[in-house]
């Protein structure tokens, strides 16, 4: 599996959106793993660091949008600018559906998050590259009930 | 565009939100939970009694979807909060709501599902997940068997996101592979009933599109719980692979790498080549044809994720070593032309896109992500040098931008360049320009960049490109670094020039100064408080000056040298700067042990050898040491007291114990007890002389330090196992119930008698702890888990016959009427080699002595009749059945056919026979294909015999034929050079049949008799055979031993030994088919 999970969380290390694709972490595991890498990132100077940090086992490749920081763990032998990318396909879809996202639309609509990732990302892997797809799939979605 | 929303839960969020503080907002919570416990109460009650009476009358307290969705989502996100004890409401309303015919709601109740449904502090893994099942699977079953797509949808994502695990982690955490799902599990039914189902969703072409993608990632989940399921259903791989053929749905491809990349690098290796071919075509279609359908495109970019990953998955095939040879699976010469032109292409348009410049965050690292990409294949790629250092050349030039991504990522790809290759060999003088440029670049980021893994990286490539004559130049350039980098890094760095120095070093003088120097940087004796005793161990690890003791007991030579410059430094240290603590452990050791040696020598320069001064600067530095040391100085001490009996600083010693003795520290206070009493007490002497005798030398061979070498071996994946489940191994397991797992030896038992004094460490330190530290204790335990593993790596070895087959040689199911052909070919140069409804395959055989080529025509049988297209047309495997370490012929494909094949398409096969080959080794070819949405496999067999090497020799006489005939006779005389058959005919044949039979095969006809006599018939031919390594003569005679021309005895007689068996066998197998 490429993704172990996808963080969002605030400056102040409130989660925003917490995905764990691999589930054999442990509760516990998880919220320490939580906040030791918001402790990590949020210290890291976006001038002269780059946007991947080598953490435990893995990887992490984030990038912060306005007050938040969207973060994913990957293996030691993923491709890095990929997945950072994709974080921004990520962002850019968030932005569409949701009309300039902010961070109160995922406050919100944190049900409709996961939705919306699992049109994306699925089992940890890459599902779908192609912007308009997912909008397209989103927007069916909301017209069923 | 989102709408519907929870006006309940938005305000409930908003509530929470305005809380003042924490006490309200729990206050709010409980408020709430309390709220909807009483809903879902009142609702079941009123549900049963409305079934109890049946009453039709709706009741106002039963609860709509909708407000159950609410309530239910109002606990998820108490839950999100971090309440995650308020919400233990069970799994009954959860799944009340996925029972739902609502699509909201069932999406909900799956949600709540995979949130709420917690691991129980007390069980496994394998535990939690088959819980899970129990309670999922009614649900899951239902919605996969559903005929809505949406429905089917959610119950893939759950498969997906909850039953998803990461085999890595698990086998760090166990002490054996362990797979969560076992064929003898009680619930093995119900994961495979689900797996089955989820199979067919994937590969079915009837399904939409974007449900296939689902079901393939979530057949990937599923497999890697249970991977019995794929080996035990081997038929349907062929069906996976196809899924590459998908060229249309991009997202279905890119959610199918994964699968396939599990497939062909843990399951079975043999697909690797077929895969190869297809993915390279692939990436020729993407990046240099631009037939990227345009809603794929990112910023002008074709696909960039899908690039990326086909680009890593040539890269995990090009690195698969098949566990038993130890070579690796795929090499250059494996595969076909265009395979190889493909990736050569895309390998430097890659490079050729990332080096122009770009507008655009997203495209400039989208171009870049699939550059890094490419570039580590090069080596893979390219036998020249030249394609190489234009890749070095262009990432060295990389490493002066100005993004700190790129540097980093740079040096991470120069890492696998120069890791993988032997671009760093000592004799490889190709890339000298380059790492003359390259090498000055890394010290200055190391001493310049703000970035600390790009130091680490920095180093990791350092550490890389050192070999046998660079490496003084590498090492003093750390060194000079070491003093000035950052505190996380310190630790790291020694531990680099510690085995580099091991490594390279050839001088002994040289590697004490190194190191002794490197460790005397640490932090000083002074400045670690004595209350803190890991003070200074945390910059360097124990491991570095542990290994120098190592070395110095082990080589006799170093022994006094390294007295002398531990006196040096410490002497040179003295006043402000105070001696490292690591030098005083290191010295406290060494002259301990060894300073005897130099008492009576003289100085060059100012230092003092004297045994005064030895205790002097150990006892000056006792008072600023950790207590660890302390205890270790003691020791030392104890040794300087049985040494030099009458120094003047023995009453010092005494005293010094004496003094220990009152020590609050335990280790310090029982040495000091020990030693006093070994000391004082009458008739110690000999007790003290055994307990101070000398350091026997290590044994151990592997340096604990390679353990702490960080994740270079890693990035480089060179050694990388392929880690195929082992079918062998899960039949053991079936077998025998318990995991074959080999206890672990008592601790101790297994370590060689010399170490026996060292292993008392652990049990009695005090006493037995003559020279070394606490710490010693857990490296021994380490070294004991490095045994166990090795010895359970042999025993899977010893367990396995062949990783790719299962272990017994599998018995091939070859395609109906395949036998035909294969006749036919036996002695035609052209004809039909196969044929059914949707296919004729055609051949042509070109013989030139030793290599005989194939040339295969496939054309459409159901353009005629269907009217559509065969697509997917793919050689899966071209196996040849020859030995694998000297095989007797060669076999290559030489050009792959087209994928689309509206008529039809060609391919060649090479053959070089190299030796004689025998009857049993022709190759099997797997094709696959579909047509008119049916998916097609046929398993053939084609021969690859050694007669088919025959040519005539010139016109002999029969005079001629006779000699020879003779002479092989005296010259191999019996079955080595004769062999004769008796064979029966289906048909009846003249002798023309004959005659042209061995005509058709090549013969050189001498001899026949006319047709229609009674006499019957008598045929010899001669011919010469040939292989790589030599050729043969070889004559053959057949006679009628009936008097209708069906029964005939051959006799075959040839100049190479044995030979005349295998032809022998041929020609009865060309003759008894019909002809």
């Amino acid at each position: 599996m490429a993704i172990q999970f996808i963080l969002v969380l605030n400056r102040q290390g409130r989660s925003r959106l917490v995905k764990w694709f691999n589930n054999s972490y442990k509760p516990v595991e998880k919220n320490r793993l939580i906040s030791d890498i918001h402790r990590l990132i949020s210290s890291r100077d976006s001038k002269h660091q780059s946007n991947f940090i080598e953490y435990q086992q893995h990887k992490l490749v984030y990038r912060r949008y306005a007050g938040l920081f969207f973060i994913a763990s990957i293996n030691l032998g993923d491709n890095e600018l990929s997945y950072l990318e994709s974080l921004h396909f990520l962002v850019e879809i968030l932005d569409v559906y949701f009309n300039e996202v902010c961070e109160l639309d995922l406050v919100f609509n944190f049900y409709k998050l996961y939705a919306i990732l699992d049109e994306i990302y699925l089992g940890g892997e890459i599902q779908e590259i192609s912007k308009q797809k997912i909008l397209n799939r989103l927007a069916e979605i909301d017209k069923l009930d | 565009m989102a709408t519907k929303q929870m006006k309940g839960l938005n305000s409930f969020i908003m509530d929470l939100r305005n809380s003042r503080d924490v006490e309200q907002e729990n206050k709010r919570i409980n408020l709430e939970i309390n709220n909807i416990q009483s809903k879902f109460k009142h609702h079941y009650a009123s549900n049963e009694v409305s079934t109890n009476t049946n009453s039709n009358g709706k009741d106002d307290i039963s609860l709509s979807g909708y407000q159950k969705k609410k309530y239910i989502c109002k606990l998820i996100y108490i839950y999100l909060l971090g309440y995650s004890e308020a919400t233990n409401f069970g799994v009954r309303e959860p799944l009340n709501l996925v029972a739902s015919t609502v699509y909201s709601e069932k999406q909900t109740g799956y949600l709540a599902l995979s949130i709420l449904f917690k691991r129980s502090p007390t069980s496994s893994l394998k535990e939690h997940l088959n819980d899970l099942m129990d309670v999922m699977n009614g649900s899951l079953l239902r919605d996969l068997q559903s005929n809505n797509e949406d429905f089917n949808c959610l119950a893939l994502h759950f498969i997906s996101s909850n039953f998803n695990i990461d085999n890595e982690r698990i086998d760090t955490e166990g002490s054996s592979k362990i797979h969560i799902v076992d064929d003898q599990d009680d619930n093995a039914r119900q994961w495979l009933e689900l797996t089955d189902l989820v199979f067919s969703f994937a590969t079915s072409p009837i399904v939409a599109k974007h449900t296939r993608k689902k079901a393939v990632l979530a057949l990937h989940v599923l497999f890697k719980l249970y991977p019995g399921v794929i080996i035990s259903n081997s038929n349907w791989v062929p069906r996976i692979l196809s899924l590459l053929e998908e060229n249309e749905d991009l997202g279905l491809l890119t959610s199918s790498i994964p699968l396939i990349e599990f497939i062909t690098t843990s399951i079975s290796a043999k697909y690797a080549k077929s895969t190869m071919s297809s993915i390279a075509r692939y990436l020729h279609r993407l990046l240099i044809e631009d037939a990227c359908p345009k809603e794929y495109y990112y910023y002008s970019v074709p696909a960039p994720w899908l690039l990326v990953k086909l680009l890593s998955l040539v890269e995990s095939l090009f690195l698969l070593v098949d566990e038993k040879t130890g070579n690796t699976v795929l090499t250059l010469t494996d595969l076909d032309s265009t395979t190889i032109g493909n990736l050569r292409s895309v390998i430097s348009r890659s490079i050729q896109n990332s080096s122009q410049p770009v507008k655009g965050l997203p495209k400039k690292n989208s171009n870049s992500s699939i550059l890094f990409q490419a570039v580590s294949l090069v080596i893979f790629l390219n036998a020249s040098n030249e394609a190489v250092k234009g890749a070095v050349n262009a990432l060295i030039y990389l490493l002066d931008s100005h993004e700190t991504n790129t540097r980093y990522l740079s040096l991470d790809a120069l890492i696998k360049l120069i890791g993988r290759g032997s671009i760093s060999d000592v004799g490889n003088v190709f890339f000298t320009n380059e790492f003359n440029i390259l090498i000055p670049k890394l010290f200055h980021l190391l001493s310049r960049d703000k970035d600390v893994s790009i130091k680490r990286k920095t180093l990791d490539l350092l550490y890389t490109l050192c070999n046998g004559s660079n490496y003084i130049n590498i090492i003093n350039g750390i060194l000079e670094f070491y003093p000035h980098c950052e505190y996380s890094l310190k630790g790291e760095v020694a531990i680099k020039v510690a085995v580099l120095s091991e490594k390279y070093a050839t001088e002994s003088t040289w590697y004490v100064t190194t190191m002794l120097n490197l460790i005397s940087q640490g932090t000083s004796a002074a400045a670690s408080t004595s209350t803190n005793s890991h003070g200074s161990s945390t910059q360097i690890g124990n491991e570095v000056w542990e290994r120098i003791v190592q070395i110095i007991v082990n080589n006799e030579e170093l022994q006094a040298q390294s007295c002398k410059k531990i006196i040096s430094l410490c002497n040179k240290s003295s006043g402000s700067n105070a001696v490292s603590e690591n030098i005083i452990k290191v010295g406290g050791f060494v002259l301990g042990e060894y300073g005897h040696l130099i008492v009576n020598e003289k100085s060059d320069g100012d230092d003092d050898y004297s045994a005064e001064s030895q205790f002097q600067i150990l006892f000056s530095g006792y008072f600023r040491s950790s207590l660890s040391t302390r205890a270790m100085l003691l020791t030392s001490f104890l040794k300087f007291f049985e040494k030099y009996q009458d120094e003047p600083f023995i009453p010092d010693i005494i005293d010094l114990f004496e003094i220990s003795t009152q020590s609050i520290d335990l280790e310090i206070q029982t040495r000091g007890f020990e030693y006093l009493k070994l000391c004082t007490a009458d008739n110690s002497k000999e007790l003290l002389s055994v307990v101070t005798r000398q350091f026997p030398v290590f044994e151990k061979k592997v340096s604990p330090l390679m353990s702490r070498i960080g994740n270079v071996e890693r990035i480089v994946g060179r050694n990388r196992s392929s880690s195929f489940v082992n079918p062998h191994t899960i039949q053991q397991q079936k077998s025998a119930k318990s995991p074959s797992v080999t206890p672990p030896p008592a601790s101790g038992l297994t370590v060689p008698p010399l170490n026996a004094p060292f292993k008392g460490v652990g049990q009695h330190r005090s006493v037995s702890t003559l020279s070394l530290p606490v710490t010693e204790e857990i490296d021994e335990d380490e070294s004991n888990d490095d045994e166990l593993v090795e010895s359970r790596n042999q025993k899977t070895f010893e367990g396995e016959e062949d990783p790719f087959h299962d272990g017994v040689k599998e018995k091939v199911i070859l395609s109906p009427n395949w036998y035909h052909g294969y006749h036919r070919m036996l002695q035609y140069d052209a004809g039909i080699f196969y044929e059914n409804q949707f296919v004729k395959i055609l051949y042509r055989i070109i013989k030139a002595n030793s290599n005989i080529q194939y040339k295969f025509t496939i054309i459409n049988n159901a353009a005629k009749t269907a009217g559509t297209n065969l697509t997917g047309f793919t050689i899966l495997d071209l196996e040849s059945s020859a030995s694998k370490t000297d095989p007797n012929y060669l076999i290559q494909l030489g050009n792959q056919p087209e994928q689309t094949i509206a008529d039809k398409t060609t391919f060649d096969v090479n053959i070089k026979i190299r030796n004689i080959v025998e009857n049993d080794e022709s190759p099997i070819i797997t094709l696959s294909f579909n047509s008119g949405g049916s998916f097609n496999q046929l398993k053939l067999k084609f021969p690859v015999c050694f007669l088919r090497t025959l040519t005539s020799t010139n016109q002999i006489e029969l005079e001629d034929f006779k000699k020879r005939w003779l002479q092989i006779g005296e010259q191999l005389p019996g079955p080595q050079g004769e062999c004769i058959s008796r064979t029966l005919t289906n048909y009846r044949c003249n002798s023309s049949n004959v005659v042209r039979l061995l005509a058709r095969l090549g013969f050189n006809v001498v001899y026949s008799t006319p047709d229609n006599t009674e006499a019957g018939i008598l045929v010899m031919g001669a011919g010469i055979l040939h292989s790589q390594k030599s050729n043969y003569g070889v004559l053959v005679t057949i006679r009628s031993t009936d008097d209708v021309g069906k029964e005939f005895e051959i006799i075959v007689r040839c100049t190479g030994g044995g030979i005349s068996e295998v032809i022998n066998s041929s020609l009865r197998e060309v003759l008894e088919g019909k002809f």
